[in-house]
């Protein structure tokens, strides 16, 4: 049995210790806003927080977290009010949205460490995630917008 | 044509009664309705695309399926602004089944996304059935305030009376419609585009909040009680079967259900995916190897294609043909030829194929979850598979987590693989490919070797244009059905080549057919992404030859292409082609279908011989663009896209098992190499042409040629990787 915080709650999970991280928060805790992509850490779809860092939680077994606090897209904020989700809706970032929530919980982190990011820097923090639809320049304004608070 | 809505229409879902003596069908035919069939809700029916209720709430019917292009909230918005709905009473009703009244004509009547088709085919339809419907709800407001309907106005969800007098939509629908006629779609009056309230303007997306707070579903997101999840080992090569399975390993797993053998490969059906994925690892499959694509080798595949290009005797079927090309360069003045190449290319769509089946206990019917871009194919993968009727497939067509043509095929191998791994365990089953089952059983963009030759006057002009793609039919892979109703001429493979918009009066374009060597599939842009990498390669250096400007030596071939004009010189003042100097810019003017775009490209190259695209400037003229800010999405997207084909994706396939794996040696572009992109689009009034791919065509040619300004190396072989780019340098 692995406990863990889930999006500030308790959680108990009884997956093998060696389950990836990303499946157990998909299909056991049902949380299905954070995607699978690669299990390669290649593209950042699964990326959530742990311990306020952003991870691939696909590299993570669950054993990995036991008692981390994990947060995920759905944790970011209850009715999409995080300011990055806000401009996120403001700017009509995503395409297709596949890998919207691990692009929203990556620049989460990024504005955590980095409150006022260069473009050079959120290029470059944010080039773990990739999007297919090409909406980068897009995820950069959007970005630099909840940076400056606007 | 005009009706009179007396007796009730049927549909294949029956027939709902209403109040006051009204009857009215239900809906477009089997679509999921959100009005319940009581006496309070009498939805009001003009035509198969919409109904209204008596609460005001307007359904209507979004015959597409959305995979990023955003198709869900544009096609709607067309017929809203014709009916004049308030936006916000609007329902989208996804068309969840294979109702050939909705098809895409320009697909022959298919249920088929694809081809930038969206917008260009269903704005006619859709604005006419929202018009025909505001006629009825004028017709009904005019009986009941004894007003003739010309002195009627509307505003959104109402209609206006001369003496301020306001109905709502719903009312109006509670009121009846008895004595009311339908008026022709063909001839009932459209808004005059001044008129518009939603084509034109920026009006949010329907999706974009559950795309950013996590709540949009996908098919790999489908739950049900008591799903089971299946992960598959596929052959390694195309065509093979398994011919020995030991299972003995995989069964002792605890939470292991069943394994099951499907025509391609073995299924593992688990109680999770974690138990699937690991237990397939332990399967032993003896494969036949007997299969013909055992013989697939990318490399060799490249030096056939090359010198059926280079053979003026291959047999070829002509593609596009005016005056005589052939006459016109053994007449010029000077004369010259280049060829060019390109590989395999993944779509590299982020979510892997996955679907959802739940076949019933007797197996004549079947519920099934899946993200693609037809229901009529995925309809007829159901019923081919299960051996059922139509009628007794039961879709839901699943936001896609990317499409990029990955998921058109005839019969998808993905839903085949749900459906007979739920029909063996009588449980539903989520199947879900890796990300290396992707890639290696992936559908790509051909292989192609292209030769131009053309003809140059003494004063630097073109005279006469003669180009020839050898490269397989996709379609007759993808789709067999397809290709019966249009060969020899496959557009998906040649799309782009027949260079129309210029005026070249002696051309033509042929397509040498070689033999198929790999697994094929339409992808953004289509043939386009490498015949007009091609053209556009060879228009620079032509004008080269001929001592001219890229610009001045295109302009000559716009004379009767004003729209296209505009967009050469609008490119080139964005960029500031004429004072470039020492900036290395690179040109090109390609498009897609009847959509133009004009692109320039800056790049630098490294050391290693790695490109960065540091800017890129695009003129685009699609006709009228029905979301300003959605189109702008779409061309940025699509000009991404062609820069990462242009310098990194590369397939490789050895003995027929495609060598890449997943995106560590499948490179697509990431946020950091991503230039500033500046984008402008022409005001017109011409009907709408397409977003999804006009970005994507000029753009392999705009970097190469940028390159040539930066360097004065040619690159002919797409992708431009670094080896390339090195060995170009060094030659």
């Amino acid at each position: 049995m692995t406990k863990f915080v889930l999006n500030g709650q308790p959680v108990k999970a009884d997956n093998s210790p060696d389950e990836m991280l990303l499946l157990v928060i998909r299909d056991t805790m049902n949380l299905k806003g954070t995607k699978y992509g690669c299990g390669a850490a290649m593209c950042g779809a699964c990326t959530v927080h742990v311990n306020g860092g952003a991870v691939f939680s696909c590299q993570m077994r669950l054993s990995d977290v036991e008692g981390a606090e994990v947060t995920t897209i759905e944790g970011l904020s209850e009715d999409g009010t995080h300011p990055l989700q806000k401009v996120w809706i403001e700017e009509q970032v995503p395409q297709c949205g596949y890998c919207q929530s691990g692009q929203i919980m990556r620049a989460a982190a990024l504005l955590s460490e980095t409150p006022n990011p260069s473009r050079e820097d959120i290029a470059a923090y944010m080039s773990p995630n990739l999007c297919r639809c090409g909406t980068y320049n897009r995820i950069f304004k959007a970005i630099e917008r909840a940076a400056e608070g606007t | 044509m005009t009706r009179t809505l007396k007796s009730p229409q049927f549909s294949r879902r029956g027939v709902l009664k209403g109040a006051a003596g009204l009857t009215f069908v239900l809906g477009a035919g089997g679509i999921s309705a959100v009005h319940a069939a009581t006496d309070a809700t009498v939805p009001l029916n003009v035509n198969h695309w919409l109904s209204i209720g008596s609460d005001g709430v307007i359904s209507v019917v979004f015959p597409s399926t959305e995979m990023g292009q955003s198709s869900y909230s544009t096609l709607p918005q067309i017929l809203a602004d014709e009916l004049d709905a308030a936006w916000e009473d609007v329902v989208i009703q996804q068309l969840n089944e294979d109702d050939r009244r909705f098809g895409n004509k320009i697909f022959g009547g298919v249920l088929y996304t694809a081809g930038s088709t969206g917008v260009q085919f269903y704005f006619e339809p859709m604005r006419r059935a929202g018009a025909q419907a505001r006629d009825v709800l004028l017709q009904i407001a005019a009986r009941h305030l004894g007003v003739h309907k010309s002195r009627l106005q509307t505003e959104p969800s109402m209609v206006v009376a001369p003496d301020g007098t306001r109905i709502s939509y719903g009312e109006l629908v509670a009121l009846g419609i008895g004595g009311v006629t339908v008026p022709d779609a063909e001839t009932v009056p459209l808004k005059d585009r001044s008129e518009f309230r939603y084509i034109g303007k920026d009006v949010p997306r329907r999706d974009v909040f559950d795309k950013s707070t996590g709540r949009a579903r996908f098919a790999i997101d489908v739950d049900l009680p008591n799903l089971a999840y299946g992960a598959v080992l596929r052959a390694p090569v195309e065509d093979e079967r398994p011919l020995k399975i030991n299972d003995a390993e995989v069964r002792a797993v605890e939470g292991v259900i069943d394994v099951v053998p499907l025509p391609d490969g073995v299924a593992v059906i688990a109680e999770s995916l974690w138990t699937a994925l690991g237990a397939r690892d332990l399967l032993e499959v003896e494969w036949s190897k007997t299969s013909p694509a055992r013989k697939f080798n990318s490399a060799e595949t490249l030096v056939a294609y090359q010198a059926a290009a280079e053979d003026k005797d291959a047999e070829a079927t002509v593609w596009t043909e005016k005056g005589d090309a052939l006459e016109a360069i053994s007449k010029a003045d000077k004369t010259y030829s280049q060829l060019y190449i390109s590989d395999y290319a993944y779509h590299g769509q982020i979510e892997p194929m996955a679907a959802v089946a739940n076949v019933d206990a007797d197996g004549q019917g079947a519920e099934v979850w899946a993200g693609t871009q037809t229901q009529s194919w995925t309809t007829h993968t159901v019923a081919e598979t299960l051996g059922i009727p139509a009628e007794n497939v039961r879709l839901n067509m699943m936001t896609m987590g990317g499409g990029f043509g990955r998921r058109t095929a005839l019969i998808q191998n993905y839903v085949r693989d749900a459906l007979l791994s739920s029909k063996a365990v009588g449980r539903p089953v989520k199947v879900i490919w890796t990300r290396e089952d992707d890639v290696k059983n992936g559908t790509f963009r051909p292989l192609a070797a292209q030769k131009i030759e053309a003809g140059l006057t003494a004063d630097g002009r073109l005279d006469g244009w003669y180009h020839r793609v050898a490269t397989p039919t996709v379609i007759g892979y993808f789709n067999p059905r397809r290709w019966d109703a249009v060969r020899p001429k496959d557009v998906i493979s040649m799309r782009g080549a027949e260079s129309k918009f210029y005026g070249i009066k002696d051309f033509r374009a042929d397509h040498i057919i070689t033999e198929r060597q790999a697994r094929l599939a339409p992808y953004r842009g289509i043939g386009a992404t490498y015949t007009s990498f091609a053209a556009e390669a060879f228009m620079d250096e032509l004008a080269e030859q001929a001592g001219r400007d890229p610009l001045d030596f295109r302009l000559d071939l716009v004379e009767d292409n004003p729209r296209g004009r505009h967009l050469l010189e609008k490119v080139a003042e964005m960029s500031g082609w004429r004072q470039r100097g020492e900036r290395a810019l690179g040109l090109s003017f390609a498009g897609y279908s009847s959509s133009q775009a004009a692109g320039v490209a800056e790049v630098e190259v490294d050391e290693a011989g790695e490109i960065r695209v540091v800017h890129f400037w695009a003129a685009v003229d699609a006709g009228l663009i029905v979301s300003p800010d959605n189109s702008h999405n779409q061309i940025e997207g699509g000009i991404i896209f062609g820069i990462s084909s242009s310098l990194s994706e590369r397939i490789e396939i050895e003995n027929g098992e495609v060598m890449q794996n997943n995106y560590y040696d499948y490179l697509i572009t990431r946020a950091n190499q991503v230039p500033p992109i500046e984008i402008y689009m022409a005001d017109v009034d011409a009907p709408p042409t397409g977003v999804g791919e006009v970005g994507t065509p000029m753009v392999s040619a705009a970097i190469s040629n940028a390159f040539y300004a930066l360097k004065g190396r040619r690159l002919r072989h797409l992708p431009f990787t670094p080896d390339r780019v090195m060995a170009a340098l060094g030659s």
